[in-house]
């Protein structure tokens, strides 16, 4: 028989019981939707967190921390907040990213400022504030490609220049158009008792004694300082909130200026006299009032510095040689591998869900070609009167389930396309207002589609081998006389 | 062209054991036309599947042209089934869901014959049975005896050097038996196709060149 004549036969008869045909292929059509989708929406997530990464050049850069165990936390690439030196942890400042920039591979190095403390920010003009996620870094250094909904990149001479969150944007009214917050000001609004070195701000002098008043005062005092938008970033995977700032500007931020009492007399000496045990000449210790620059990241350290590799395969070397020296090391190889354990799990669970259906479905064409083979036994005698041999009969029934299995993969595509494609218009419209990380929610690569026909189309075949193997193995003149 | 030596089948019927064959010898030549006639359960069904292929001696062996069919395998016995042998049976056995033309291009389908050519020879195996007209009718629209040339047409399909009739007027009344016997008669006689019937049928056992009887599976 030829492979055309196979064809035709199982339609013609898949044809002849439309109802019974219908049903089973409705059940494979599920199965294979569920799995589909799960697919589709998997790769889809997957696709677009590495498509991020890559946008900013992720796959070449290495972050480092001061603490060694904190680095499988994985909580961001771009750390603000793990900063200030705690009693057993490292300091990254300027040695260290010198230090760090010698290695080998190693193409450049940008300290990540924390430690800000800054309250809140706004838009300037609008009463609503935001939670103040500032992240600094070293726009000289060309370590990564921020990508951006609008604007430019900070430069090395931006001082009071800000790259705004997507989530500012969306907070206020801006997500569809970006462009329109460039030239803006951003208020940052300081608050803590201390005053930022910046703009010529100087606090008021305290009274002599201890104003007590004063310090409750300065407490409350909200200092606004503005900062001009330049950019918005663009809506990321992992931190739509964080906002960007030159971290030369930063560092003047966080260098805290305040009066602290500056004495002649030592500490031991000041000590001595108040438990009346000094012995040496008169002196006066009450002092003088001094307006004090404190730099708190010369104190405290960057938060984290991020490495750019030269190239992607040197990753792992750069990052071993940075564990060696007793920092927390993590890339976004890291958390891609995350994400994709992540993506596994749940694929699993969908996998098992799509599975069992499908396994239905299966049992569906088995009853199906089990019901044919019996309806058809009088045929089965004439085909082989004719001259069918067993492998003929055999093919027939193989091929006829087979086909089930595919017109319900095909059925299955047809549909999880549609609705794929229902979500992607509903994404598209929602996406920006809901600050989807994606604006595709499904996707058909080839091998989907592929993968999908042919396992459908061996499901079928393999619940058709045990009914076909039956069919074939009937003594013709037995299946003659068949009423 | 066909020699039986000793050939014996025997079911099992309710432990009993029924010799449908009983060690049969029997020789058939080219161009033959041989009517079998014998009581119901004689064993006239066993002998024509034995000689169609369609069915294996349990002792001895059938011959044709020389070649044994007891120890043909499936994918043998199969071939000489589409390519030698032309079945008609008494309740002619077609697809429903075929039309007439579709029924003959069977076993023209096991023979991997092309399409085009199936079609044309099919509509030539139904205009020599007289259904050049009802070559798109299903068997459902035609009447017994025309079902029965359909199933004439598809026995001769692949060009047959035998045809086996299994009570092929069975079914039918006696003026639509005595044309079925014209198409078998003229078949025999212009084509030289050997004819094996088997009938109940007196007036259809007299037209025969030949005539077997077999009673207990013994033929006389």
């Amino acid at each position: 028989m030829r492979f055309l004549d196979y064809f035709r036969s199982a339609f013609k008869n898949l044809v002849r019981h439309k109802v019974r045909t219908f049903l089973t292929i409705v059940a494979i059509t599920i199965g294979s939707l569920s799995i589909i989708l799960m697919v589709s929406l998997l790769v889809t997530i997957r696709q677009s967190v590495q498509d991020f990464f890559a946008s900013m050049d992720a796959f070449t850069l290495v972050t480092v921390t001061p603490d060694p165990n904190a680095a499988d936390s994985g909580s961001g690439l771009i750390r603000g907040d793990t900063g200030g030196s705690d009693e057993s942890g490292k300091i990254l400042d300027d040695t260290t990213v010198a230090t760090l920039k010698a290695l080998p591979h190693v193409a450049d190095a940008t300290p990540i400022g924390s430690g800000l403390w800054i309250k809140n920010m706004k838009l300037e003009g609008q009463d609503k504030k935001m939670w103040a996620n500032l992240i600094s870094y070293d726009p000289e250094t060309k370590v990564f490609n921020m990508p951006l909904a609008a604007g430019r990149n900070l430069t090395g001479e931006d001082m009071d220049k800000i790259i705004v969150s997507t989530e500012f944007a969306k907070t206020y009214g801006s997500s569809g158009n970006p462009e329109n917050l460039l030239g803006k000001n951003v208020v940052l609004m300081f608050q803590g008792g201390d005053i930022p070195d910046w703009g010529g701000l100087t606090p008021e002098k305290p009274l002599e004694g201890d104003d007590k008043a004063y310090w409750e005062e300065q407490q409350k005092k909200i200092i606004e300082i503005n900062a001009e938008i330049v950019g918005v970033a663009k809506s990321s995977t992992f931190d739509s909130s964080q906002n960007y700032i030159n971290i030369a500007w930063a560092r003047k931020l966080m260098t805290h200026v305040r009066w602290e009492w500056q004495s002649s007399c030592s500490q031991e000496e000041q000590q001595a006299m108040k438990d009346k045990t000094y012995r040496g000449p008169e002196k006066d210790c009450s002092g003088t009032q001094v307006l004090v620059k404190n730099d708190d990241s010369a104190k405290n350290g960057y938060g984290s510095i991020i490495l750019k590799t030269d190239d992607t395969s040197n990753i792992k070397g750069v990052s071993d040689a940075i564990s060696k020296l007793g920092y927390g090391v993590s890339t976004a190889q890291d958390m891609l591998d995350e994400t994709n354990n992540m993506l596994m799990a749940i694929g699993a669970v969908f996998g098992a869900i799509g599975g069992i259906s499908l396994f239905v479905a299966a049992i569906g064409i088995i009853n199906t070609m089990v019901m044919a083979g019996y309806e058809r036994i009088r045929e089965i005698g004439v085909m082989r009167a004719c001259g069918a041999t067993r492998k003929t009969i055999r093919r027939l029934f193989t091929f006829e389930a087979a086909l089930l299995g595919f017109i319900g993969g095909v059925f299955g595509l047809a549909l999880s396309y549609g609705i794929g494609k229902a979500a992607n218009i509903i994404a598209d419209k929602y996406a920006s207002s809901i600050d989807l990380p994606f604006d595709k929610v499904a996707s058909f690569p080839w091998w989907l589609i592929v993968g999908v026909l042919a396992f459908t189309t061996v499901i079928g075949l393999l619940s058709g081998l045990g009914p076909a193997v039956r069919s074939s193995r009937l003594n013709p003149v037995d299946a003659l006389r068949y009423e | 062209m066909i020699q039986l030596k000793q050939v014996s089948k025997i079911y099992e019927l309710g432990g009993e054991k029924i010799h449908a064959l009983d060690r049969v010898t029997l020789d058939v030549d080219d161009g033959d036309f041989i009517a079998v006639t014998g009581p119901s359960g004689s064993g006239k069904s066993t002998l024509a599947n034995v000689i169609g292929g369609l069915d294996t001696p349990d002792d001895g062996d059938v011959f044709v042209d020389g070649q044994s069919l007891a120890k043909a395998n499936d994918k043998a016995l199969s071939h000489y089934r589409n390519k030698m042998v032309g079945f008609v049976f008494q309740n002619f056995n077609l697809q429903p869901n075929y039309t007439a033309l579709e029924n003959v291009m069977v076993p023209l389908v096991f023979a991997k014959v092309k399409l085009s050519e199936r079609k044309k020879h099919a509509t030539e195996c139904l205009k020599a049975v007289g259904l050049g007209d009802r070559m798109n009718h299903r068997p459902t629209q035609l009447s017994g005896g025309q079902r029965q040339r359909v199933c004439i047409a598809r026995a001769l399909a692949n060009n047959p050097r035998i045809i086996i009739a299994d009570e092929p007027t069975g079914n039918l009344d006696t003026k639509k038996s005595a044309e079925i016997v014209d198409i078998l008669k003229h078949l025999n006689k212009e084509l030289g196709v050997t004819i094996i019937v088997i009938t109940h049928d007196p007036n259809v056992a007299v037209q025969a060149k030949k005539k077997l009887t077999i009673t207990d599976g013994k033929v006389k």
